[in-house]
């Protein structure tokens, strides 16, 4: 990287930390700030009781990208999906059944179930097949077949899949349909979207994935996160539109 | 209550990421130290899950799931045809069951996908009528069309539909959905960086 690149990449580095601090004390100030209502992090949160309601236990997929790659803030709000599901799930006796598709998600997935039954005083009931290695990255249809399979053994009431998928989501979710399962889909990846949108009404698009933070634990610092992107956001398309406007004017 | 424990991943995760991220910036050599370490307890991890995989299936074994006995055949063997080949008792014997075997199951899967997004194009018809799944099905139904060979008249305005709805419509949302990703990416990278977000001590 030339050193103008990096010292414009620190400087970006800098600014979103100082507006982060400050906005994460203003928020911690008690300033108070809506978020806007996303209904399927309420058909999220809503699963656990119904597992609890029909004995039947929510199956939680949390995709396939690495802890080491670019698309690794998908999975770390995926991962916090499932530490809240993780949390009411095992103090009502109900843990998740998670299946991961990429080797470094694993301790992780199995970190946050360890942690929700700490945090229920259950840590002897932790099991480590509560959480199982499905497939590895490259393998997206193994993953597929590995997960219905999953689906369909367990008899599953609830199916999370929240993460990075591609078109194997339409593998997934098909079996889901076919056992009547209620789901969730939430990914960063346009074709699992466009999936995800033909089968479920509860699908978390994009950026609202990476939220998760945000609406399911609501600290400050994670919804001054949501503030500043919306700033930036209103930047970016300012920028967008005088680069358009430039455009047309030189013709 | 933060516990010594907490203290010492925190501090650790931060000096990690802050000289990777410096490396990267500023000395590519410890950038790429780092992250080769980060590369070699990933492989690590996979091979946890492959054994977590093989234990998870070898349980269900016994409890008679047919399932579960072809996979764990299936990994023993491709082990021994892996052991085989590094002895020199056989060629290629792990490369073989990859392409005869796996390859194409995986192939006939994708295959199959056109026909599950059909189906659950119809569903969504059936279980929520309104105008936004009808565009839905409509855009399939051109995509799919301008797949397919067509006289030419109807070819170049089928064409012309397809290349509209997927280059100005989908690409200008697909743009909007990055960027939002990305602004999402940059935010939750930082607030790693400087330890407000913590998925280490949970």
């Amino acid at each position: 990287m030339n050193v103008g690149a990096a010292l414009l990449t620190l400087v970006i580095f800098i600014t979103v930390t100082i507006l982060l601090v400050l906005l994460s004390r203003r928020l911690a100030s008690g300033v108070e700030v809506g978020l806007r209502p996303l209904p399927s992090y309420l058909a999220l949160k809503s699963q656990i009781g119904r597992a609890v309601e029909n004995g039947r236990r929510v199956h939680f997929a949390v995709g396939r990208a690495s802890l080491l790659g670019l698309a690794s803030p998908t999975s770390l709000a995926s991962l916090t999906a499932l530490n809240s599901l993780a949390r009411d799930g095992c103090a009502s006796g109900v843990p998740p059944l998670v299946a991961v598709g990429e080797g470094s998600l694993l301790p992780a997935a199995q970190d946050s179930l360890r942690a929700g039954y700490r945090r229920a005083d259950r840590a002897d009931e932790f099991s480590l097949a509560s959480v199982q290695f499905v497939a590895p990255e490259s393998a997206p249809f193994a993953y597929a077949a590995g997960v219905t399979d999953l689906m369909v053994q367990q008899r599953v009431g609830s199916n999370l899949m929240l993460g990075r998928f591609g078109s194997e989501l339409a593998l997934m979710s098909e079996a889901a349909v076919r056992a009547n399962t209620e789901q969730v889909i939430g990914s960063d990846d346009p074709l699992a979207l466009s999936v995800g949108a033909a089968v479920t009404d509860h699908l978390i698009i994009g950026e609202e994935l990476l939220a998760a933070h945000a609406y399911l634990e609501g600290r400050p610092s994670q919804v001054a996160a949501i503030q500043l992107q919306d700033m930036a956001r209103l930047v970016i398309v300012i920028l967008i539109l005088l680069a358009a406007l430039a455009g047309i004017i030189a013709g | 209550m933060t516990t010594l424990k907490q203290y010492v991943t925190l501090t650790v995760a931060l000096a990690f990421g802050l000289l990777t991220l410096l490396g990267l910036l500023f000395v590519p050599a410890l950038a790429d130290l780092l992250l080769g370490w980060g590369t070699l307890l990933a492989a690590l991890a996979l091979l946890f899950g492959v054994l977590n995989l093989f234990f998870v299936h070898f349980r269900r074994l016994f409890a008679g799931n047919v399932y579960s006995t072809v996979l764990v055949l299936s990994m023993i063997v491709v082990f021994l045809l892996a052991v085989t080949d590094s002895l020199g008792l056989t060629t290629s014997g792990a490369d073989g069951a990859f392409w005869w075997v796996q390859a194409p199951i995986e192939a006939a899967l994708a295959a199959l996908l056109a026909f599950f997004l059909l189906f659950a194009a119809v569903r969504l018809l059936q279980r929520r009528p309104d105008r936004w799944s009808l565009i839905f099905l409509l855009t399939l139904i051109v995509i799919l069309l301008s797949q397919s060979p067509l006289p030419s008249a109807a070819a170049s305005a089928v064409s012309w539909l397809a290349n509209l709805l997927t280059v100005v419509f989908a690409g200008a949302g697909m743009r909007g959905l990055l960027i939002g990703v990305a602004l999402g990416a940059v935010t939750i990278a930082v607030r790693l960086l400087i330890g407000m977000e913590r998925p280490y001590n949970r």
